[in-house]
């Protein structure tokens, strides 16, 4: 049906586009990948890092963060919802806490990789009202370019997620919490 | 005036309140030092500027390859491919899906281009309701207005002008100002739509050709969010936003808020490639003049803009007369250079609306040279007749004494001994000089140059 804008649209772009220019190959931009950069991008766009002293430590750090009896959804710690990626809308919407696993962390911005494989369902970490993300610290990278190069796809959904959702839009005034998850912790271990 | 007011007009309306223009002023100027504190701190950032004008450029030398490459790719990974010519298909298209989706109830993320095809109207037009679901957006949505900024589209309003909508509006308490108190509620009404829509609706801001991946970046979480509950997503892209590579998405992730905001990265920076099994992901490829402006070698770098904002937030135009004096979806020294493309009659005043200082080309995350294309547009616009009448009498009087030394000997000296004498109410008398409304003219030199020159040369030899 849309056949005949398709090839016009590809006939008028191939009249139209200039000789060819070369693709240039991006050079390895490096840096430091440490915690204490990492921890620091972070921190600075209101997410919050902490340190557990090793994975047994975990359901004990959880609890002590979010003390009150919350709705946890998670893989990784027993859960009071299950979720799964087919679960309805009215058993997500009441989520507090998401639980989750997150594949690797870029120093220069505290952004961390957030597959799918690892999600539950692909709105639980903008539905719940509080996300919590733990990171293997050694799975820290500089920069975007080794981020990337980490990714051989990324996946059918995958997210670089930098902090708790936010949003400037009144008088530029900064404001957390605006549609996605109020607050991000990640669990370095 | 019986003509279609102008930018100068339009700027006049902006300009009667004073303290507003100030905020506004200082505002965009504070992000814009945000920006260059990230820049800064970010060594290869001159680096990285290069090779994303030069991958934008490699792009669109390659565009008919790369857009037959990204649908190959996304009709493997189960994705629906549509190519629209003009807005009008593009919100067929849309309807259209919406319709077989047997749905009325869509929330939408940012997107320039359904601003651009005026999509909103369309749909409400035929019975679908459209939320707009980035605050911003959902504030001048419910003002019935237009987006003033591509990053900040509220920009306009202050928070006393955001309590009185969401009063009326969201039954919030009347006189609420406060931007967290605003912000939570509209939170808690935009939820109820998300969990309600069975459709959404988002922009791109990349496509990558070689995994048929299309790439939104919010701060927000509005896109994920409604994305990842709606059984039907459709994605609606400009052409030219295609990268070639996974790996390029490095490049301009870095750039891009370092250049808009100041932030390091957008907080949700989302890759979509397959929709999961019983949901649809459905892209949208639109032209909409866009290869025309490929055609035109002065202005096909144009194309090459990642909408990031930095030229409106330098410009010293724009922030001293809002992005709404600019009358075109795309405000700002980047607007002014795609809209004669579209209308040149229409937006005929909009390159004037310039210093060319050229602030714009320097921020530009991917090099391009606005202000070089200001200028060459007035150019264009000269050639066709389309000057503004007082532009053109004065141009032409200028050129005509430029081109003749004796007469601008002449007429130097009249006016050294003249403008001494001219009463201000003459020279800065009103509707007839546009140019003094908030300028005085320097005190007249006793002597011109070339006298002065010509008394020097002896003292030489
Ligand atoms: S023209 Fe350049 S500076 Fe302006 S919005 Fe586009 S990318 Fe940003």
């Amino acid at each position: 049906m849309s056949m005949p804008s398709r090839e016009k649209m590809l006939a008028a772009v191939r009249a139209s586009q200039p000789a060819a220019t070369p693709l240039p190959v991006v050079p390895a931009f490096t840096g430091l990948a440490s915690v204490a950069r990492f921890t620091a991008a972070l921190t600075g766009i209101s997410g919050r890092v902490v340190v557990l002293e090793g994975w047994h430590a975990l359901a004990a750090a959880v609890s002590q963060l979010f003390p009150a009896d919350y709705r946890l959804a998670s893989a990784i710690l027993p859960a009071t919802v299950a979720v799964a990626s087919n679960t309805p809308i009215d058993r997500l919407a009441p989520i507090d806490l998401a639980v989750l696993r997150a594949e690797f962390g870029v120093a220069e911005n505290g952004t961390v990789w957030l597959p799918e494989a690892h999600m539950l369902h692909r709105a639980l970490p903008t539905v719940t009202q509080h996300l919590v993300l733990v990171l293997d610290q050694r799975n820290i990278v500089a920069t975007m370019h080794q981020a990337y190069a980490q990714l051989p796809d990324v996946g059918g959904y995958g997210v670089f997620l930098a902090g708790p959702s936010k949003t400037a839009d009144i008088e530029q005034s900064l404001v957390i919490g605006a549609h996605g998850a109020r607050s991000l912790t990640v669990l370095l271990h | 005036m019986s003509q279609a007011p102008n930018h100068a007009d339009r700027s006049e309306r902006f300009l009667l309140d004073e303290e507003r223009t100030t905020w506004h002023d200082e505002t965009l100027w504070f992000i814009r030092q945000k920006r260059d504190r990230a820049v800064y701190a970010t060594p290869e950032f001159q680096e990285l500027r290069e090779l994303a004008s030069q991958i934008k450029d490699h792009t669109l030398s390659r565009l008919a390859e790369y857009l037959e490459q990204f649908e190959a790719r996304a009709l493997a990974n189960g994705v629906h491919v549509h190519w629209a010519a003009d807005a009008e298909e593009h919100n067929r298209i849309v309807l259209d899906i919406v319709r077989q989706a047997r749905a009325t109830r869509v929330v939408k993320s940012k997107s320039m281009l359904t601003e651009e095809c005026h999509l909103n109207p369309h749909l409400l037009a035929h019975g679908v309701e459209v939320i707009d679901s980035d605050l911003g957006e959902r504030i001048i949505q419910l003002r019935d207005e237009a987006p003033s900024h591509v990053v900040l589209p509220a920009i306009h309003l202050k928070k006393e002008d955001v309590g009185e909508t969401f009063w009326q509006h969201l039954g919030t308490e009347k006189g609420l100002t406060d931007p967290q108190q605003l912000t939570e509620a509209a939170r808690q009404h935009l939820r109820a739509k998300f969990l309600a829509a069975e459709v959404a609706i988002s922009g791109v801001n990349f496509a990558v050709a070689e995994t048929g991946s299309v790439v939104v970046c919010t701060n927000e979480g509005n896109a994920d969010l409604a994305i990842g509950l709606a059984r039907v997503h459709i994605a609606c892209m400009g052409m030219e936003k295609l990268v070639p590579r996974l790996s390029d998405l490095a490049v301009f992730t870095r750039l891009l808020t370092r250049s808009a905001t100041g932030q390091p990265i957008t907080t949700y920076t989302s890759h979509f490639t397959r929709p999961l099994p019983g949901r649809e992901l459905h892209v949208v490829i639109v032209d909409n003049g866009r290869s025309q402006q490929l055609g035109r070698p002065d202005f096909r770098a144009s194309l090459k803009c990642i909408r990031c904002g930095a030229c409106m937030n330098t410009c010293p135009v724009y922030r001293r007369s809002g992005g709404h004096s600019y009358d075109f979806t795309i405000p700002g020294p980047i607007g002014a250079i795609l809209s004669p493309n579209i209308d040149m009659r229409k937006h005929a005043s909009l390159p004037f609306a310039s210093t060319l200082c050229g602030s714009c080309t320097d921020v530009c995350p991917v090099k391009i040279d606005i202000h070089t294309q200001l200028y060459k547009w007035r150019q264009v616009l000269g050639a066709a007749g389309e000057i503004p009448a007082s532009k053109k009498w004065s141009m032409k009087l200028l050129s005509r004494v430029l081109a003749r030394p004796g007469l601008f000997a002449a007429g130097g000296s009249f006016a050294r001994f003249g403008l001494r004498f001219v009463p201000h109410a003459l020279s800065h008398a009103p509707g007839y000089n546009p140019w003094a409304i908030a300028r005085e003219l320097p005190a007249p030199p006793q002597q011109s140059f070339r006298a002065w020159y010509a008394q020097q040369r002896p003292n030489q030899a």
